[in-house]
């Protein structure tokens, strides 16, 4: 039994325009992803795949007028997307936890950064306030925060990128988490601080024997700290399995082309490796999803494509799913 | 996001289309839209609706409770105060669009140039407009219309000239933002001239937020007259005017003529209400914050 | 920075803004072709008496030159005299101050007391049925003119309850006034133990004191709301929803981190409810600077004018100082902490 099992997660935007027309714009499509605890799992794709909205519906963070339409999460044996609010805030904060992007907007500006950790951990436990000071002061010091005792007093704004993202991971940790979330946790931040940070996670993520997800864009990243791979595009998984075998054996022309031409590092922009604009989700094709795009593309394409199974923990949604595809710009394999 | 039915559906069900997806977004605004409808056609066709001739005085009618015959009751000169209220309308629109109208033509312009020009200019109209900030609007009002003569085409002109800051700050903070972005500079590589980089290019971009506007200054145009004619200034009794109305009434407020005052209160708020109904539904849908439906 | 720094910083900052209220006040009556001098002089003065008195009243100079008289005059208190009550303007203007402020301060308290939870209540369901409502009456208490509400209740607690007494001035006429302590009727005489006086002052306060709540209130319920909901989608609350914090511990977050904005609208928009407590006085017969002021203007009280309008903006001017000096205080992100 995985620790979290996502299930044909649909998420959909929808909401009447201007002109009384109702729109339905299909962001999530049909997410399976499941995790243990121990691993690290990076969820990688272009901006607008759906990433940070998979999280958000993990969480049931979702605004209006975005709506999870169908599927199902199961975290810890729980059903999520029937839990009651109440119940779903006991769960955030505590076994699951998410780190952000933009630290330094996200804390709370107006109360001391110690009271914060002070602040998440009295709401979801009820123990004495020294207990939690005591523990707010060890996590400082796991985070890597120099001099915690003064920094206890510190206001969020006085705090550079790097030391409040190691706030958030500090915040995320003190209720001891089963899983946690991390949503773009190095974008903005310097490139040295950003190794820092993600060292750190992987170092905490050991030590705590939690399950993790890591959110980017940055396929270097995902190389260097994760042991597991989700590719997304266009609202659905189209690739997943273990580093090596996503990395040095993409089985779908999309993870092909990525990793084909882009050298280690490569930030995708809104243009996909495929060419072209990103897929409009309010008009997606019938069958496969990415098909406007792919090279291989024939008829058979516009029918649902099957998740093909190409080992144990590696599969595909393609109909010509094959780590020996001949992709017009692949130049063969590429090691990640 | 252009839906592919809409070349195959007529232009009439288009516009009704966008007519019901504006009142699904924003009941305000359709709200609001009817009542100044009403009230236009008060205005416009208030022969239709008077009773009686607003300013013929019946002399052995003074004070009358409302009846069957005078509905809104007489006032302190034998008036009947139904016509004057009907009447007053044209006063309502007859003030408020000329002075929105004149509050654009000044403020829009202002505010493109000193937006795309910035410079000394730019620092001069600002503390200008700032240092107009502190005085209170009514009293400022007032003041000016006091001192310049009482025509109604001086409290025009003033109100008009009043607000013209408002519309200035709002299309110069639009040229502000838009005036390093692509398509201006775009344009002034090509070798535009700038009147029309300031006419073609900025103008349509930056006008939204201040259209939006113009319903909530409309507002206050028509409740400013009012307030000037209620305290004597610029248009006096015997015109029927709501603020003058109510000026005549007050004395007969606490000796218990109501109708006197209140009617034309009541007819006051319900159009400034309409107004202000259709500027905040407007305003809503501009803005993004608007939650959606379903 | 060190306190006194800063409050002297601030102090210079608006000195310009000073100036330039000078400056309007000045201009703003010489614009109009009201002529002080026809009114002077009466129907029947002659073209020499006419010119007396212009020459009297320094129009013969240039205008800059008329401006830095006038300006020397308001650095030394001289705001001229008022032909209608034959005081000095200064002396009418102070003895009127304390009266207007009392009425400002417990209408708009008073109207942000009830803005402000209304407001944020109204952004914590947004679009929801209390929202709606909400949103309607502040609209409505935009659309309401402060005089003619003032006659209602006047007409409704006065007149037909006999609840209300007539709204003639601050006391009534039969009652003594009390000692001079801090020149508010109702406060002095509670604290001189004079009950009936007290009686009658607060009785006096209440109908104006509403009034002017409910026209105050509307816009801080509109203001109030949109503050709130843009805290609401902001990343610090978005994150403090994604750390499970209860939502009463949300709302206070979204509160503190509204404070401010809310403390700056409030301060911006006691500039124009000063006009509208103006009005306020002259339907209640006040008897403070707001009618003071009304009446000059209606009467062509050209010096009173001058003074009463200069007053109000550096009345404004206070404020917004204040209001900076406050947000400076409580903020722990200003450059005073």
């Amino acid at each position: 039994m995985s620790l979290l099992s996502v299930k044909d997660l649909q998420t959909h935007f929808i909401f009447h325009d201007i002109d009384n027309q109702l729109r339905e714009a299909r962001a999530l499509n049909n997410v399976n992803l499941s995790l243990d605890a121990g691993q690290i799992l990076g969820i990688v794709g272009e901006t607008g795949a759906g990433k940070s909205l998979t999280a958000q519906s993990i969480c049931g963070l979702l605004r209006p007028p975005a709506r999870i339409v169908g599927g199902s999460v199961v975290f810890d044996g729980r059903e999520l997307l029937t839990l009651p609010e109440e119940e779903l805030n006991n769960i955030r904060g505590a076994d699951i936890a998410m780190v952000v992007q933009n630290p330094r907007s996200s804390l709370d500006p107006l109360t001391r950064i110690g009271e914060q950790l002070v602040r998440i951990h009295q709401t979801h436990t009820s123990g004495p306030l020294d207990g939690s000071r005591q523990k707010a002061m060890e996590m400082m010091q796991a985070v890597g925060i120099p001099d915690p005792q003064r920094r206890f007093t510190a206001w969020p704004h006085e705090l550079s990128g790097g030391m409040a993202q190691r706030v958030l991971i500090a915040m995320a940790l003190m209720n001891e988490p089963k899983l946690l979330i991390a949503d773009e946790p190095t974008t903005g931040l310097d490139v040295t601080v950003q190794a820092q940070i993600l060292d750190l996670l992987k170092e905490l993520v050991a030590r705590f024997d939690m399950a993790s997800m890591i959110i980017t864009h940055d396929l270097g990243i995902v190389a260097h700290y994760c042991d597991q791979v989700a590719v997304m595009f266009a609202g659905e998984i189209v690739e997943q399995g273990t580093l090596r075998d996503v990395f040095l054996q993409p089985a779908h022309p999309y993870t092909q082309q990525l990793l084909a031409s882009t050298p280690e590092r490569i930030k995708l922009g809104a243009e996909t490796p495929l060419g072209g604009q990103p897929p409009d989700l309010f008009n997606l094709p019938v069958g496969c999803l990415s098909q406007d795009r792919c090279p291989l593309a024939t008829d058979i394409c516009r029918t649902s494509p099957p998740m093909v199974n190409l080992s144990i923990d590696h599969s595909a949604r393609c109909h010509f799913a094959n780590p020996n595809n001949k992709t017009a710009k692949s130049k063969g394999k590429k090691n990640g | 996001m252009n839906s592919t039915h809409s070349d195959q559906v007529s232009l009439a069900t288009r516009i009704g289309n966008r007519l019901r997806g504006i009142s699904r977004l924003s009941p305000t605004a359709t709200a609001g839209v009817v009542i100044i409808l009403l009230f236009g056609i008060l205005a416009l066709f208030s022969d239709l609706f008077m009773t009686h001739d607003p300013v013929s005085s019946y002399p052995d009618r003074i004070l009358q409770a409302p009846s069957a015959q005078h509905w809104f009751g007489t006032d302190g000169n034998g008036m009947d105060v139904f016509s004057r209220v009907i009447y007053g309308a044209k006063f309502g629109f007859g003030i408020a669009i000329p002075a929105v109208i004149i509050a654009v033509i000044i403020g829009v312009p202002v505010g493109l140039v000193a937006g795309y020009r910035g410079g000394i200019l730019d620092e001069v109209l600002m503390r200008i407009f700032d240092g107009l900030r502190v005085f209170p609007s009514i009293i400022l009002a007032l003041a000016v219309v006091a001192a310049t003569g009482q025509s109604l085409i001086n409290v025009v002109l003033v109100l008009g000239f009043l607000d013209s800051p408002v519309f200035a700050r709002l299309v110069r903070a639009e040229v502000l933002a838009l005036r390093s972005s692509i398509f201006v500079e775009s344009a002034v590589a090509v070798g535009n001239p700038t009147w029309r980089i300031l006419f073609l290019h900025l103008l349509p971009n930056s006008i939204q937020g201040a259209m939006a506007q113009t319903a909530v200054r409309a507002a206050w145009a028509v409740r400013i007259s009012a307030t000037l004619a209620f305290l004597g200034v610029g248009i006096q009794a015997p015109t029927p005017e709501w603020g003058a109305m109510i000026r005549q009434g007050a004395e007969f407020m606490v000796t218990g003529q109501w109708w006197v005052a209140i009617f034309p209160g009541l007819a006051l708020i319900f159009l400034v209400f309409g107004l202000n109904l259709f500027g905040d539904g407007i305003q809503d849908i501009l803005d993004p914050r608007r939650r959606a439906s379903k | 920075m060190k306190f006194s720094q800063f409050i002297l910083r601030r102090t210079l900052m608006v000195i310009p803004l000073l100036v330039g209220v000078v400056f309007l006040t000045f201009m703003l009556i010489r614009v109009g072709g009201l002529d002080p001098v026809g009114l002077l002089a009466g129907p029947t003065a002659t073209a020499d008496e006419f010119d007396m008195i212009r020459e009297e009243l320094g129009l013969n100079q240039p205008l800059w030159k008329q401006f830095l008289i006038y300006a020397g005059n308001v650095i030394q208190g001289d705001l001229g005299e008022s032909w209608l009550s034959n005081r000095p303007v200064l002396e009418d203007i102070k003895s009127r101050s304390l009266i207007s402020l009392e009425l400002l301060f417990w209408g708009i308290g008073l109207g942000t007391l009830i803005g402000v939870p209304l407001g944020l209540r109204a952004a914590f369901r947004p679009n929801g049925r209390f929202d709606q409502i909400t949103r309607i009456l502040s609209l409505l208490g935009f659309s309401i003119p402060t005089y003619w509400l003032g006659l209602v209740m006047l007409f409704v607690f006065f007149y037909l309850l006999r609840w209300a007494p007539p709204g003639m001035g601050r006391i009534s006429l039969m009652v003594n006034p009390p000692d001079f302590i801090t020149g508010s009727y109702l406060v002095d005489s509670l604290l001189t133990a004079n009950w009936q006086a007290a009686h009658s002052a607060l009785s006096h306060l209440i109908l104006p004191v509403i009034c002017l709540a409910i026209v105050s209130a509307a816009p801080i319920i509109k203001q109030t709301r949109a503050i709130a909901l843009e805290v609401i989608s902001s990343d610090s609350v978005r994150y403090a929803r994604a750390c499970g914090l209860k939502t009463k511990t949300v709302r206070e977050i979204v509160f503190k981190n509204s404070a401010t904005p809310i403390i700056t609208f409030v301060g911006t928009e006691i500039t124009g409810l000063v006009g509208t407590m103006s009005l306020i006085e002259y339907v209640f017969a006040w008897g403070g600077l707001g009618q003071y002021g009304l009446n000059a203007i209606v009467r062509g009280d050209f010096t009173a004018v001058q003074g009463y309008v200069l007053t109000l903006a550096l009345f404004s001017v206070l404020v917004f100082l204040v209001v900076d000096i406050i947000i400076a205080v409580i903020e722990p992100r200003s450059e005073l902490n």
